[in-house]
């Protein structure tokens, strides 16, 4: 069963789309930054590995299987301008499992609008593919990205610690998770 | 990680590995619905317990990651097979493990499996110098959390309709326990409110 869902998706502030080769710079300027990589597992990224992970996202924009990732860019539609991205992955066909994750540019931070973003995308997962729960990890030193978690009403399943080694220290995760029915009742 | 002995003794039991005449022992509760209810694999007729002990009685030990120690409860007084406790090497570079394990109902609630999981925590942790023990076990399945907060596990993650399971939707949970946490106390140490749960990390 496959999902496409129509482009562009806008709240109020902001335009949900698909990437184009024309972001490369755009995502570069933040991930290329320290900060912005703290907690991701990829390191910062050299502009080369920018256009690499541009070219691939161009395509991730449709659910056909199990695996398969919906990548959007995130522009602010009054200055027309990329501020982040959005990211939801199908886990589970049979489960109707889904995993939503965000990057923003610090620059942008405390506008609410990863939180925007998040309920669009929460939509798009929920109305538009069916799914019946949908997760997000986050570290748990990571305090904005686990506080949206909640703004989202998403209730915080699972608190591992040591379970698992990241950049050779030992990892302490967030689990977060949203059922179909909880969000309706929001 | 070998030179273990068996059996390995505690107050009332000795736990060692199975053995091919063990399974008219093993047939008379593994196929019990109880038993059966919370298994990610279960069996229903008996060539399955065959070949259920027959994998067990190879879990001798851990050798590389993936490997899986099993050891048959037996009591000291009068012989009897009461169930099974088994460790799962899940993780060489994290030093992950995990327990898991079965008793015969008509044995449980006698502190049987607080005896023989202890022992297994000592040789994990002692023996096999593993970083963290985790316990998986089924939302609905009181018995085994109450197990394992007494043996002083934290509760780490309580998953809601995240899988299906023998076509519901699975509620699971998961008990975990560090090194250092075991060596200090065995104790049951009660987890931090959920809003305060980040004051640990700060």
């Amino acid at each position: 069963m496959s999902y496409l869902p129509d482009y562009p998706i806008v709240t109020p502030r902001l335009r949900l789309r698909p990437f184009t080769r024309g972001d490369v710079d755009a995502v570069h300027e933040y991930r290329c930054r320290e900060d912005v990589a703290l907690y991701l597992f990829d390191p910062p990224l050299s502009r080369e590995e920018c256009a690499l992970a541009i070219h691939q996202r161009v395509l991730q924009t449709e659910f056909h299987q199990e695996g398969d990732k919906i990548v959007l860019a995130v522009e602010e539609v009054e200055r027309a301008r990329l501020v982040g991205e959005m990211s939801l992955v199908w886990r589970s066909a049979d489960a109707r499992q889904g995993e939503i994750g965000w990057i923003f540019h610090p620059m942008h931070q405390g506008r609410g609008y990863a939180t925007e973003a998040a309920r669009a995308l929460l939509a798009l997962g929920f109305e538009g593919a069916g799914l019946h729960r949908i997760f997000a990890r986050c570290d748990a030193r990571n305090t904005s990205s686990w506080r949206l978690m909640e703004r989202l009403g998403m209730r915080r399943e699972a608190h591992f610690r040591e379970h698992a080694l990241f950049k050779g220290e030992w990892d302490e995760e967030f689990i977060y998770a949203l059922l179909h029915r909880e969000w309706r009742t929001e | 990680m070998s030179g273990l002995k068996f059996p390995i003794s505690t107050k009332r039991l000795a736990l060692r590995p199975f053995d091919r005449s063990d399974v008219a022992l093993v047939s008379r509760y593994h196929l019990l619905p109880g038993v059966q209810r919370y298994l990610a694999r279960p069996s229903r007729y008996n060539e399955d317990v065959n070949a259920c002990v027959d994998i067990m009685r190879n879990q001798i030990g851990l050798q590389r990651p993936g490997d899986t120690l099993t050891l048959a409860m037996q009591r000291k007084s009068d012989n009897a097979l009461l169930g099974h406790v088994s460790l799962h090497w899940s993780d060489a570079t994290a030093g992950q493990g995990e327990l898991r394990f079965v008793i015969d109902p008509a044995h449980s609630g006698n502190g049987f499996l607080t005896e023989a999981l202890s022992a297994m925590l000592d040789l994990a942790f002692d023996h096999f110098r593993i970083h963290r023990v985790f316990v998986r076990c089924d939302g609905r399945n009181h018995h085994s959390a109450k197990l394992m907060q007494k043996l002083g596990m934290r509760l780490e993650a309580h998953y809601r309709e995240h899988a299906l399971f023998q076509g519901e939707w699975d509620e699971e949970m998961h008990f975990a326990i560090l090194d250092r946490e075991w060596q200090a106390s065995n104790k049951v140490r009660p987890m931090l409110p959920r809003d305060r749960l980040h004051e640990r990390v700060a």
